[in-house]
């Protein structure tokens, strides 16, 4: 808790990440109060201009935007979140395994990273969701879209520890009897947290943005709302046409702050973590 | 520093080639005026532009084929008229059917200057038979035993079995057996695999050139226009060049249309086209102003219902599925007001309310369903039209008085919502309901329905909306499965799904404009059922009934003609009616938009002197009639 | 040669093993899904045309035949490396007869070129300005730049091509909105074409620049600050060399490897196109293609189209791993 007080009274980043966050949370929790159910149409007059009534207006659906956007935030962030944290376990754990240990368990690793890594996504992606005949729901589709992203982190995660095991102080460190536990933990992870958490944004967007491709082709199920079933339902009754922007520009700002939140968030937090760049932040900013 | 600068130096380039090259933003080569071009709306992308065979699936016909193909004959989409094109006159059967004779036209040329002759048919025919996987090619194996000519313009075609609906092959609404130019394809080795590039062309218009990426064509008018059947029927020549474009998605073609690049285009969805006539003013569609939209595709929505999915096999479940339906709601709220209700499986055009929707109506009215302990229930009303013209009058529209001009634009009626009817009729079959209202199956657990859908046919999707809507509200748990085009079809296809919000059950290509409804009603004959698993085309909804394979056994056997059709058909139409096989809704619609500024007299209500629909084959005879606006 | 054994004979059989498996899964899932070709094709025929039920059952047993969709899947898939060792992609079944490998040939050029230059200039863009900001952190203008590019990073894809097309398309008509050139424009070498290919392709590839650019820059910004901390940078700083050389000969050289890895990894999956793009923007790329054949049930247009990508990306990651050792002395082949 001091932490986090410490990095808000003192980081303007992180202020701001976390204000963001706070909002975004609050909407999240407001879903739980919303007045109409989250599938539910015609539950409002139709396509109004935002109100004291309708704070984000309503849409052709009959539905009220501001509510909407409660319940597209929730199930987009739990798709997000979900469908990044499996991939990066899986990322993390491949790479390091493969990365530490080498040899022929590395070179089994690898191909089968790298045959994951060179079939198409997308494609994937989208026959999987035949299979799945439009019943794809948040769980699923997250869990999907995880098991599609762990390979390519995962190659650069080998990489990165490929690079720092060959680093010298990997060797003084070894020298001096840690064990690699204790190296990968005390000397290498400090070196892979910001990265890691650069790479777990990219994950998150990644998974966001897949949602919305999905959603934007029809692909997913349009009835959820989520950031991209918003997106879809917009563009289906035309709201870039007709410039009801007030349909349109709530799921798209919704994306964008969660995303510049957490990087907020997360090169403040990174830099807090890793000693050395505290040192230098002191010493070049003051 | 040196990334950076790099960097900035390419910036810098691009933005310099860019400006270099804006004087050369106009749409069109220099050499084509645009004053002198109709640019036309292409409604898909051809994935092998530079393959013309479009007698295979490598070539795409859309579009295209109203240029520079032809075939014997056509029903006009619009007017209901017959045109001999290729042919001279209607064909002519011996008594039993076993053997039609065309009667060509002389004096109509290829593109290369070759005269059109009997040979060319007969090659046709022959290389079409002998090559499976071409169109047409088992159809003709079926039917054609022999094909000769008599003389230069004359052809025999013999049958394989009697058959008084051959020439239906030949007579389009979609598009009919291409003629081939013999002196072309008699020496192509393998007609599947070649690209017929260039085309010869037998239309009005040859190629002038083909993106070759296949988003867009130039048609350029030939100088011997007057040597082709539309120069013989419209005396007249039309447009110069016809470009033709593929944009994407609607949005796109709303801004071309808008900025006068597109001077006519397939259809919009609703919200697009009053997007789109809120900026250009010299758009417009069929009406000027409300309703708007064309009505007269031969086609309808309906609610196909898979016939051997549980409960929906039974008669009363499909009935109390129509009658918690509102069909004013549905045609209003979902689908905007503009189309006619039918409440037969026959679009609602003009010319099909004519023969058929205002001759049944005092059938309709008769018509009473059997709730049990001698109740009846009439279903029909027939106050549906007056009740979407009060709504639309509401909403501001200028609506007549008149009882028959508002029966033209509306219909002439629907079914009753009546949910207290369908209460009854699901309770005589043994479903309750649970404490919050919701339908249980006689067995005790709760009735679901699944509705597949295509979002890209807006309405389909939309009308799915509705019923979804309004069954829910009845207490059914109903979901919508979103499903793109293609899996859409196999899923039909293959009777994967409780119920399909669809279209072509009126016959999709076999509905027509003609007293004569067999090619429809022949899919329904129990001969051609497919279980669930096995892929049927047109009765997928796997209707199994022995009164219906008697009346298409009698209609088989009669020629179009024969005065015992329409009482037949009406048979055919009142069981189905009272089976509600599948519940129609509302006849197509199509926003068929056109821009004023470049050209004028393209066909509308006001003066519809032929089919609107350019993309089939029959457009051809709109084109000639184009004219100049001198803007 | 011990070299050549021990690390780059396995390196190439790994090679093989994953284009193997790769083109495999590609083979096989699209014929486990319920897309079905001959369905498609026949819907195509006759949902405008006439149908006659008993022509359609006739037709169905001929496009089984000529699809080459008898036979049990085992069957099916060696028939299908027979042909594919031959170099043969088969026809495409939806277009039959037209070859998978014609289909392909006309948009593959317009999606290198698209995708090309967008992720080359996305790459340069992003590391030019991750650098920068990474290393002034704390000058306001690499503040200003961080919030900017954090604000364009996470918009959707398709929404960045929407806004573009409607802004530079629509409002201010300065560029075309749909396809690659102009209309009768003669594909060549000179200035017209030329121009009116940059014309079309501009937007486009600043949607997808916009869009790459971002994830570049995080990451750019991040190896800079990581290296930063080292030692030698630490060094130099105390023996106060002037920041440009810091910056450019110890802290950008340092992110260079990886960050050229991953260029060449991105480059190897160029072959995929960019769907959402291409779609917005009606630009003839793979992607679009692709997407019409999953939904069509195409087998052979989707694998013909994967195969591409497979090997694309397979070769990229095979030579970065047979590179890697000589470009940084510290990893040593192992």
């Amino acid at each position: 808790m001091v932490i986090i007080r410490d990095l808000f009274l003192f980081d303007m980043r992180f202020r701001i990440g976390f204000i963001i966050l706070i909002c975004l949370f609050l909407l999240v929790g407001l879903s739980f109060c919303s007045p109409y159910e989250q599938t539910a149409r015609r539950v409002v007059p139709r396509n109004r201009t935002p109100s004291s009534k309708h704070w984000l207006g309503t849409n052709s659906l009959g539905q009220d935007i501001f509510w909407q956007l409660t319940f597209a935030v929730r199930n987009s962030l739990l798709i997000g979140l979900i469908s990044t944290a499996v991939s990066r376990i899986i990322a993390v754990m491949n790479g390091m395994v493969s990365g530490y240990l080498g040899g022929p368990v590395d070179r089994v690793l690898s191909t089968i990273t790298d045959s994951f890594v060179v079939i198409p996504r997308l494609p994937l992606l989208i026959l999987v969701s035949f299979v799945f005949r439009g019943g794809l729901n948040i769980i699923t589709t997250a869990l999907l879209l995880g098991f599609l992203d762990w390979a390519w982190p995962s190659k650069r995660y080998r990489a990165q520890i490929l690079s720092l095991r060959e680093r010298e102080f990997t060797n003084t460190a070894v020298y001096c009897g840690m064990n690699t536990l204790k190296v990968i933990g005390k000397q290498h992870f400090p070196f892979l947290i910001s990265y890691l958490l650069a790479d777990l944004i990219s994950g998150f967007l990644w998974a966001l943005g897949m949602e919305i491709t999905l959603s934007v082709l029809g692909l997913s199920n349009l009835t959820t709302p989520t950031i991209g079933t918003m997106i879809y339902w917009a563009n289906y009754y035309q709201a870039m046409l007709l410039g009801t922007w007030w349909w349109l520009a709530p799921p798209v700002i919704a994306s964008i702050l969660a995303i510049l939140s957490f990087y907020l968030l997360s090169v403040s937090i990174s830099q807090f973590l890793d000693p050395r760049t505290r040192i230098q932040h002191l010493s070049i900013g003051g | 520093m040196k990334a950076k600068s790099a960097f900035l130096q390419i910036v810098f380039l691009v933005a310099i080639m860019t400006f270099m090259a804006l004087p050369a933003l106009a749409q069109l080569p220099p050499e084509i005026p645009r004053e002198d071009t109709l640019i036309v709306d292409q409604i898909f992308r051809y994935s092998t532009p530079d393959n013309y065979n479009i007698w295979t699936t490598a070539g795409t016909e859309a579009t295209r084929h109203a240029f520079g193909w032809d075939t014997l004959w056509y029903i006009d989409q619009q007017t209901g008229e017959w045109i001999n094109a290729v042919a001279a006159e209607r064909p002519i059967y011996n008594e039993d059917f076993t053997e039609m004779t065309v009667k060509m036209r002389d004096g109509l040329y290829w593109s290369d200057g070759v005269e059109l002759t009997s040979e060319d048919l007969v090659t046709t025919i022959n290389i079409l038979k002998a090559n499976p996987g071409m169109r047409w090619s088992s159809e003709l194996a079926l039917y054609v035993e022999d094909v000769t000519a008599v003389d230069d313009y004359t052809v025999k075609f013999t049958l394989t079995r009697p058959n008084p609906r051959f020439h239906y092959y030949f007579t389009v609404r979609w598009n009919g057996v291409y003629v081939m130019p013999a002196h072309i394809w008699k020496d192509v080795e393998n007609p599947l695999e070649y690209t017929f590039n260039p085309p010869v062309s037998l239309g009005a218009y040859v190629l002038r050139e083909t993106d070759p990426a296949g988003y867009w064509e130039i048609w350029e008018l030939r100088e011997d226009w007057e040597r082709t059947t539309t120069g013989v029927i419209a005396g007249k020549p039309g447009p110069k060049y016809i470009l033709t474009i593929f944009h994407g998605p609607n949005e796109k073609k709303v801004m071309a249309m808008s900025n006068h690049e597109l001077d006519i285009l397939m259809d919009l969805d609703y919200e697009a086209f009053q997007a789109l006539i809120n900026r250009n003013r010299r758009a417009r569609s069929w009406y000027k102003d409300f309703p708007w939209a064309w009505t007269d595709e031969a086609d309808t929505r309906v609610f196909a219902i898979n016939q051997e999915k549980f409960p929906l096999n039974l008669k009363d479940v499909r009935w109390a599925l129509a009658l918690a339906l509102d069909i004013v709601e549905i045609q209003t709220e979902y689908v905007g007001g503009v189309t006619r209700v039918t409440p037969i499986p026959q679009p609602a055009s003009v010319f099909h309310m004519e023969h058929y929707h205002k001759q049944y109506v005092p059938w309709l009215k008769e018509l009473k369903l059997d709730l049990g302990s001698g109740e009846f229930f009439v279903p029909f009303d027939e106050t549906i039209p007056f009740k979407i013209a009060d709504w639309a009058r509401e909403q501001g529209y200028d609506i007549p008085e008149d009882e028959e001009a508002i029966i033209n634009m509306f219909g002439v009626g629907w079914w009753k919502h009546a949910p207290d009817v369908a209460t009854k009729l699901l309770e005589i079959n043994g479903f309750t309901r649970d404490s919050s209202g919701n339908w249980l199956l006689p067995d005790g657990t709760p009735w679901k329905i699944s509705i597949i859908a295509a979002p890209d046919e807006a309405d389909a999707y939309r009308l799915a909306m509705g019923a979804m809507d309004q069954w829910e509200d009845f207490g059914i748990a109903v979901e919508i499965e979103t499903l793109e085009r293609n899996p859409f079809y196999t899923r039909e296809h293959m009777g994967d799904y409780d119920i399909s919000s669809t279209w072509g059950m009126a016959g999709g290509g076999n509905a027509n404009f003609v007293r004569d409804k067999w090619p429809f009603m022949h899919n329904f004959h129990t001969q051609f059922y497919a279980p669930i698993g096995q892929a049927s085309l047109q009765n997928h909804m796997r209707i199994r009934s022995e009164k219906l394979d008697e009346i298409i056994d009698k209609l088989s056997n009669l020629p179009p003609e024969h005065p015992d059709v329409p009482a037949l058909e009406e048979e055919f139409f009142k069981h189905w009616v009272e089976n509600m096989f599948g519940i129609h809704t509302v006849s197509f619609k199509k926003f068929i938009t056109f821009d004023e500024t470049y050209w004028t007299n393209f066909p509308a209500s006001e003066n519809p002197h032929a089919q609107p629909n350019y993309w089939f084959m029959g457009g051809k005879f709109m084109y000639p009639y184009l004219e100049k606006s001198g803007r | 040669m011990s070299l050549f054994k021990r690390y780059i004979l396995p390196r190439i059989i790994q090679w093989i093993v994953v284009i193997f498996v790769g083109t495999t899964v590609v083979f096989l899932v699209p014929r486990l899904s319920p897309m079905d070709p001959v369905q498609t094709t026949l819907s195509s025929m006759s949902s405008l045309g006439m149908a006659n039920p008993e022509a359609i059952r006739q037709m169905e047993e001929v496009l089984m035949d000529l699809y080459g969709l008898r036979g049990t899947l085992l069957q099916q898939y060696l028939r299908f490396w027979s042909y594919l060792l031959k170099g043969d992609l088969g026809p495409s079944l939806v277009m039959f007869p037209a070859p998978v490998i014609s289909v392909i040939g006309t948009a593959m050029p317009w999606t290198i070129g698209l995708m090309l230059v967008s992720t080359i200039l996305a790459w340069l863009l992003g590391i030019a300005l991750g650098t920068l900001t990474g290393y002034f952190a704390d000058k306001t203008w690499a503040k200003i730049l961080d919030a900017v590019i954090m604000c364009i990073y996470p918009i959707p894809n398709y929404i960045m091509a929407l806004m573009l097309l409607f802004l530079f398309a629509y409002t201010f008509p300065l560029f075309p909105f749909s396809g690659a050139a102009g209309i009768g424009i003669k594909p060549g070498f000179n200035r017209v074409f030329i121009g009116s290919v940059l014309k079309h392709g501009f937007l486009p590839a600043l949607s997808m620049i916009l869009i790459t650019t971002g994830w570049r820059f995080i990451s750019q910004r991040a190896l800079v600050t990581n290296v930063i901390g080292s030692d030698h940078v630490q060094y130099a700083e105390l023996a106060a060399l002037p920041r440009r050389k810091i910056m450019l000969n110890y802290v950008f050289r340092d992110t260079l490897l990886p960050q050229t890895t991953d260029l060449a990894l991105s480059l190897g999956s160029i072959f995929g196109g960019a769907l959402i793009t291409e779609f917005v923007f009606s630009y003839p790329g793979l992607g679009q293609i692709l997407y019409t054949a999953i939904l069509q049930g195409d087998f052979n247009v989707i694998v013909g189209v994967s195969i591409f990508s497979i090997v694309g990306i397979a070769t990229a990651a095979l030579l970065i791993d047979l590179l890697y050792p000589l470009l940084d002395p510290r990893v040593r082949y192992h």
